[in-house]
């Protein structure tokens, strides 16, 4: 299938990137990384911009320098980082359970983290939203899920990356038309799945991912609940990152994805966390896990708009943190 | 002496191996002609509308517009269907559209990008009608039915009854009764190439249709009652086809459409689907609600079954009438039992027709009957594997419903899938979580009634041989991908006494190929292999006659000799080499050609209905799924299969092996994760990312296991080997999960939701059993 009526901007370098955004702003476009989910929604004619500019071959997005990743790596880059994967292992295992091995040979990091939202009563081909009735995240001014949202769109953010980046604690860096300045992920995101980003320049481009050195200490992991072992985006996620010392748990956070239109820290569960014994095994665990699995159980709130039904969702959140701590510790 | 190999029973690859990996095979979205357009299909926005008007205005002011098709126009509302027993399909609505997503109207372009636009801006007006969107509601009368002929004014489209021997004193006289309800939702076939056509005017006012087909005979006969034309003034023909599994095997409104286009514009249309428009194309496997009671005596003895099903047949008739029988009849093996009951139910829904799907009727009958023997089994203390053992349907016998048994090979399966899966040592025995299970199986090897009653063969074979020495095979049978086309070769190599790579397989058009009904029923092997084979042998006969001109010997005392010779019994220093023989054949006679056809037996008895399932031989299974149930979260994983076939004779070893394996594959996408969903008359999931198809990391270890018992009829000793092979492994796992968590599921695929449900009803039961014995 082609899409129509399209033009394609390939800038060099990022300032070429952030005048051409400038210039085609009032028509509208499209940052394009590895563009794995955005040409699947163009060819369903979501949103199309006139407009799509390239990132591909920004070299600026290619070397993140020391302490960062680029946005521009793919995601199997990722995976095949050996220095990277010594210092944040679980952040490399995260990469290796997004989407499928093909589809991260083209996916970057940036277009990881900026995933449109997803919802089963957006992510449908034109006929079907002219026969199904469209959403406010298409062409219509209804949400398909809740009767009554006002204007906030309930679309699942369903990236796995972020997750994991919220609890290594990591920023990003955005540049636009006023340079560059750097942003702590947890301040990022926008709970709305069509106004996705907080203060965003539609013209800045997200560059780099700064890892902060001190997380390398803690010991992390993310658990995916997926019908499929490949190619799915999650249907809930939990990544959790503690740091242990003499041998209880100091500091810890907790973070989850697909469970709402932006991926969540949940500080009091983390709090909950610390002071806990850094052996799984531990007999007071299983009464931990019973009473942390009620908390994030309480917290999530899956609508019904993916595949499997949110009660099932909101259930397994429970099982994917006793998991994921259970991972961390393991480290 | 040039060399020959029989290739039967080797390890080969497909004749169009080499073709297809290099990427020089051409399949639909391969062809394209001067002058060539394109057509994009309107759809209905609604589950039942009449349409009242259709308006292109907008769409012909797009650039490069061509011209258009709606309802009402020639040939359009012209009823065919793949059974002339349901002939209600038309090309486009006449004048109601019957589900959402049905093609209602048709633009042309001069390319693709505009032809989409174009179909974007078409208006439709719709008198929007209440949509039967439940099967239940089927049943009701109505004053606007989907057809014109259903039953009793409802929504039925078609009933069965049948009833064998003396059911009800069976089950008073039984020990042990199993009854379930079982749900079973809509799969679809999931075939990799989409479908799709391009229709050539030709010059000479005939029309060619190249289409991504299984059925070009049907396909053939549809379009010249649609069109009007004699078959002669149309041709058709099947390019390399990327997969069917029956979701090509009917004649469909876009080949219409695209055919009537290119003869109001005198262009060729080409019209290809993207996915999502596959899955509403469907005529995938019936959604169905299937109740069944199974009655066992003291000593473990299968006496009778008692089923209801009721399938869900979407907007057309396709194969339905079939599908209502098969789901009854196919039942009736391997097991013997004395009496059987069977009513069965199709009804017309708004929805994406049903129609065949691999393992046609069988799949979710034979999980309901599997899932009861291995509880009635349990419940008995029988092994289940003993319980199949002592109620196998012997070799050469009669069904209650006069099926004739020739070749069975299911004992043989079950003792090799019982002692590859070490399965005394693992039942009843693995951990919890861990389990495994039996499944079996039954299937046709060709439907001995062909779709539409004719007196020709249902396979017919052509060959020529000239001065070069090859083989040309001219033949009908459509290779979807399942290595139909290297049957043919091998069957005449060997009949030939020749090297496979003299052959080649010309299995395209319908200009030089002689009819073939195509592939469907598992008929192809059996059925076409066997006239291959007879042609070849009639080939073989011209070449001992010919032999016998050179030595003064009895022509017929010539047989195959090592390499590509002949020898003679009489006379052991007498060699000839197929190429001197040819050459005196060829002097005599020019090119040789010769003629093999295939013609099924007379079989089966005379009640209504009695030519359903009937076929020239069986194919039998026993297979054997070791799974992981994790118990927090439901999920099933499927860690080992020992799959025995009884396929007659493997004639490629590889090609066998590669259709168990991919049955498996397919069987755990409907056991576990494929399901298409609906909201209202809306398919929601029409799209390979949220239809769940299994992906490599669900596929498990496979021990696939050849049995092989040399069918008398078949074709070197050949019967099916792709479509029975898949209905097993849905049980297998079924009672693999019994056996890792004593669970019971009853609806189909067993997603982890559901896994976990019946996990958290055990545990209720098991918790309120606890409390009651307290008190």
């Amino acid at each position: 299938m082609r899409i129509a009526d399209l033009k394609l901007h390939r800038p060099s370098n990022l300032a070429k990137a952030v005048s051409l955004a400038q210039q085609c702003a009032a028509d509208g476009f499209d940052w394009l990384g590895g563009g794995t989910d955005l040409l699947c929604n163009y060819k369903w004619g979501l949103n199309v911009q006139p407009h799509l500019l390239s990132l591909k071959h920004i070299a600026e997005l290619q070397d993140g320098g020391p302490g960062s990743l680029a946005a521009g790596r793919t995601l199997h880059a990722i995976t095949q980082d050996a220095e990277l994967a010594k210092q944040f292992p679980a952040l490399v295992e995260t990469a290796k359970m997004v989407a499928s091995p093909l589809i991260r040979r083209t996916a970057t990091l940036g277009g990881n983290l900026l995933l449109d939202t997803r919802c089963w009563h957006f992510n449908q081909t034109e006929n079907w939203r002219e026969a199904h009735g469209s959403c406010l995240k298409a062409e219509a001014d209804t949400c398909r899920v809740v009767p009554k949202p006002g204007d906030i769109c309930v679309a699942a953010y369903s990236g796995d990356m972020a997750p994991m980046l919220l609890v290594l604690g990591a920023s990003i860096e955005w540049v636009g038309d006023n340079g560059s300045r750097i942003v702590p992920m947890c301040e990022v995101y926008r709970e709305d799945g069509i106004r996705r980003f907080r203060d965003k320049a539609v013209t800045e481009i997200l560059t780099r991912v700064i890892l902060p050195s001190a997380s390398r200490d803690w010991q992390s992991a993310y658990q995916k609940l997926r019908l499929r072992e490949t190619i799915d985006f999650p249907e809930g996620g939990v990544a959790v990152s503690l740091r242990i010392e003499n041998n209880l748990i100091a500091e810890a956070r907790v973070a989850t994805t697909a469970y709402a239109p932006v991926p969540l820290l949940h500080e009091s569960i983390a709090e909950q966390l610390v002071g806990a014994p850094a052996d799984a095994n531990d007999p007071s665990w299983p009464h931990r896990f019973e009473t942390l699995s009620d908390a994030i159980r309480k917290e999530v709130r899956p609508m019904k708009n993916t595949s499997m039904s949110p009660t099932y969702r909101k259930r397994m959140a429970g099982v994917l943190l006793k998991r994921a701590i259970v991972a961390a510790l393991a480290q | 002496m040039s060399p020959r190999t029989s290739t039967v029973g080797s390890r080969l690859p497909l004749v169009d191996a080499a073709e297809k990996v290099s990427g020089r095979g051409q399949f639909i979205e391969d062809f394209h002609f001067q002058g060539m357009v394109h057509a994009r299909c309107v759809r209905s926005i609604h589950p039942f509308a009449e349409i009242l008007s259709v308006d292109f205005s907008e769409a012909e002011k797009v650039p490069g517009f061509v011209c258009s098709l709606a309802p009402g126009e020639p040939g359009t509302a012209r009823k065919f269907g793949v059974l002339p027993i349901s002939q209600d399909e038309t090309a486009l609505p006449a004048p109601y559209a019957l589900y959402s997503g049905a093609v209602i109207a048709a633009v042309v372009c001069e390319d693709e990008v505009s032809a989409r636009k174009a179909a974007s801006l078409v208006k439709v007006e719709y008198k929007v009608l209440k949509p039967v969107l439940r099967p239940k509601a089927a049943l009701e009368k109505t004053d606007t039915p989907l057809h014109e002929v259903t039953v009793g004014g409802t929504n039925i489209h078609k009933v069965v009854e049948q009833e064998f021997g003396e059911v009800d004193s069976a089950f008073s006289d039984a020990e042990v009764i199993k009854k379930a309800e079982f749900v079973f939702h809509g799969v679809n076939h999931g075939f990799t190439e989409p479908i799709g056509c391009v229709a050539v005017p030709e010059p000479n006012g005939r029309l060619s249709l190249y289409s991504a087909t299984q059925v070009p005979h049907y396909l053939h006969m549809a379009l010249a009652k649609v069109l009007e034309e004699p078959m002669h003034r149309i041709r058709v023909y099947k390019p390399l086809v990327g997969g069917g599994f029956g979701g090509k095997s009917d004649p469909f409104p876009h080949e219409m459409v695209a055919s009537l286009l290119a003869r109001k514009c005198g262009r060729p249309v080409r019209l290809m689907f993207d996915r999502d428009e596959v899955f509403l194309n469907n005529h995938g496997r019936h959604p169905t609600e299937f109740k069944l009671s199974v009655a066992v005596s003291k000593e473990g003895t299968l006496s009778a079954i008692d089923a209801d099903a009721e399938i869900d047949g979407g907007a057309w008739g396709s194969f339905g009438v079939v599908t209502t029988y098969y789901n009854g009849v196919l039942t009736q093996g391997p097991y013997r039992m004395e009496a059987f009951r069977y009513a069965g139910r199709r009804l017309y829904t708004n929805k994406p027709a049903s129609g065949a799907m691999r393992g046609h009727g069988a799949v979710n009958a034979r999980f309901a009957l599997e899932t009861l023997i291995d509880e009635a089994a349990l419940e008995l203390g029988l092994d289940p594997f003993d319980f199949r053992m002592q109620n196998a349907l012997p070799s050469n016998t009669t069904t209650l419903n006069q099926f004739r048994i020739t070749s069975n090979g299911f004992t043989e399966c079950l003792e090799k899938a019982r002692r590859a899966s070490d399965w005394d040592s693992k039942h009843g025995k693995l951990p919890t979580g861990k389990g495994i299970g039996l499944g079996c199986g039954f299937f046709i090897s060709g439907s001995a009634l062909p779709i539409h009653r004719t007196r020709t063969p249902m396979s017919t074979v052509h060959l020529k041989i000239d001065m070069d020495g090859g083989v040309t095979i001219h033949s009908m049978a459509a290779d979807i991908g399942q290595g139909s086309d290297t049957v043919l070769a091998q069957c005449v190599a060997e009949a030939i006494g020749i090297d496979m790579g003299r052959c080649r397989v010309l299995a395209r058009d319908t200009d030089t190929a002689p009819i073939d009904l195509g592939s469907y029923s598992s008929r192809v092997t059996f059925m076409a292999g066997n006239a291959a084979l007879r042609a070849g042998e009639a080939i073989f006969r011209k070449l001992q006659r010919a032999c016998g001109r050179m030595t003064g010997l009895p022509a017929a005392g010539f047989r195959k000799g090592e390499g590509e010779t002949y020898i003679h019994d009489d006379d052991a220093t007498v060699r000839i080499d197929f190429m001197a023989a040819l050459d005196e054949a060829l002097a005599f006679n020019g090119a040789l050609i010769a003629k093999g056809v295939y013609h099924a037996p007379k079989l089966g008895g005379t009640f209504k209905g009695a030519g359903a399932g009937l076929s020239p031989s069986y194919s039998y299974q026993a297979f054997v799924a070791q799974v992981d149930v994790d118990t927090e979260t439901g999920f099933v994983r499927v860690e080992n299969v020992w799959a025995a076939h009884d396929c007659g004779k493997a004639l490629n070893l590889t090609a066998v092996e590669g259709q168990l394996e991919g049955s498996v594959h397919m069987g755990i996408g409907q056991a576990l994760t494929e399901e298409m969903k609906y909201s209202g008359g809306q398919l929601i999931n029409g799209s390979f990312l949220d239809y769940k198809i299994p992906s490599p990391l669900e596929t498990p270890e496979m021990d696939i296991i050849v049995v092989e018992s040399n069918d008398p009829e078949g074709p070197l000793g050949a019967k099916e080997c792709g479509e029975g092979s898949l209905a097993p492994i849905i049980p297998a796992i079924a009672n693999a999960i019994y056996d890792a968590v004593g669970v019971r599921i009853h609806e189909v695929p067993m997603t982890p939701e559901r896994v976990l449900a019946a996990l958290d009803r055990k545990a209720k039961a098991e918790a309120e059993a606890a409390a009651q014995e307290a008190n």
